[in-house]
């Protein structure tokens, strides 16, 4: 054989190799192989299993993929970035659910706690209306069994491990520490005050803080109901 | 005949070797994807930089996807943020995909209409022709342009707030930086 058949030769199989599909070369790479990555699909039951990177370079999308199409595997995130966790959404469901009724109840505790700011006008000084006191003792007792309710699904609404707390809950959970001891003071001073007035003294001693405490204690409810309800 | 036989393969290797050259690779080097909400009493961004995504060209075609944890996003109140996550079920489904498919040949052009499926919540939707703005510097390429998603796309209920729920329309506005290789 001449060296120019020899070119003409080479040639021609250049140029079959050439027309065929990049199919071709796909299947040879995938045979090539020695493990081949099975294609993947996005399933949520059944995740695609990924080691942690040691390496944060590792995490970097640059790894050539063995597919005509990117996965999900290709990207380099890691198995708790994309593990499906219905553990931790029941979590969220349920502390959605207390929140929720969280939120509510503190709605309706404003309504009777309103109301006492109210009637106090005619249930102190020197008012001696019995009725005008009994009515603001009745609010009063309602105002403090709703928020014991309302702060109940507060405290006990599950939080998610590792969550740092910031934006407008800081303020409304920093009013809490004002509020809360409000309403444990509150109706002791009232009980007191109530007592005083009743035994037909003027309200004298702590009791007189009644006042003052629970305005300061429905000033705090008030901004923190609004703390997350308005943006400042 | 054997240094026939070495000619014949070393062309075929040199040959095989341009075609994989002609194959191109996206990597996404920076994004910033933000969800929009509105409520009468609050407008909400929630901002992700945590995507990732690769393109793969092969025969003038690119096949992208685009993926972001759920749980990276951050409106700057945690308690709307894990809020959201349980409304998005984002525990059960962590990851938000978008896939897409275009021409090569659009690489050099201002604007691009791109058909997206996006996976979120359990769901998949899909959006036609979406418009993004695209310009080139160099092998880097910069993306931006929002996404028209609703919730109920997602089949996503509204979260309340003071008893009034936040509007359907959730646009999502990305701005996506690319690099080929």
């Amino acid at each position: 054989m001449t060296a120019a058949c020899k070119i003409v030769v080479a040639l021609i199989v250049l140029l079959c190799f050439q027309c065929l599909p990049p199919k071709v070369f796909a299947q040879a790479d995938a045979k090539s192989t020695q493990n081949p990555q099975p294609p993947t699909t996005y399933d949520q039951s059944t995740p695609p299993q990924q080691a942690k990177p040691e390496n944060p370079q590792n995490n970097l999308p640059n790894a050539p993929s063995s597919s005509s199409k990117p996965s999900l595997s290709d990207l380099g995130f890691g198995a708790q970035d994309t593990k499906p966790d219905p553990k931790a959404q029941a979590l969220l469901d349920k502390r959605t659910h207390m929140l929720k009724i969280h939120q509510r109840m503190g709605l309706i505790t404003t309504i009777p706690m309103v109301a006492s700011v109210v009637t106090s006008l005619g249930a102190g000084g020197r008012s001696t209306d019995k009725a005008s006191r009994d009515l603001h003792v009745a609010l009063g007792a309602l105002t403090g069994d709703l928020y014991g309710i309302t702060a109940y699904y507060a405290l006990r609404a599950p939080k998610p491990p590792g969550i740092q707390t910031k934006g407008p809950i800081r303020f409304h959970k920093a009013m809490a520490w004002i509020h809360g001891p409000g309403m444990i003071l509150t109706p002791i001073l009232g009980a007191m005050a109530f007592d005083q007035k009743s035994n037909g003294e003027k309200v004298h001693g702590i009791a007189s803080a009644h006042g003052p405490v629970a305005i300061v204690t429905a000033g705090a409810f008030g901004a923190a109901l609004l703390s997350v309800s308005v943006k400042f | 005949m054997s240094r026939t036989a070495s000619t014949v393969f070393t062309l075929l290797i040199a040959l095989r070797s341009l075609g994989v050259a002609a194959d191109t690779h996206w990597v996404l080097e920076q994004s910033t994807l933000s969800y929009h909400v509105s409520h009468p009493l609050h407008q909400t961004d929630g901002v992700s930089k945590s995507a990732r995504g690769k393109g793969l060209c092969h025969d003038g075609q690119c096949d992208f996807l685009i993926a972001v944890p759920v749980k990276t996003f951050d409106s700057g109140d945690s308690n709307r943020d894990l809020h959201m996550i349980q409304v998005t079920r984002g525990a059960e489904f962590p990851m938000v995909q978008v896939r897409t498919h275009l021409p090569e040949s659009v690489a050099g052009s201002a604007i691009i209409h791109a058909d997206l499926e996006i996976e979120f919540a359990g769901q998949t939707a899909h959006y036609k022709q979406v418009p993004f703005q695209m310009s080139t510097q160099g092998s880097q390429v910069h993306l931006t342009g929002t996404i028209p998603t609703t919730m109920s796309d997602f089949k996503i209920d509204p979260p309340s707030l003071l008893t009034m729920p936040v509007k359907n329309e959730m646009p999502v506005r990305v701005d996506m930086t690319w690099h080929s290789q």
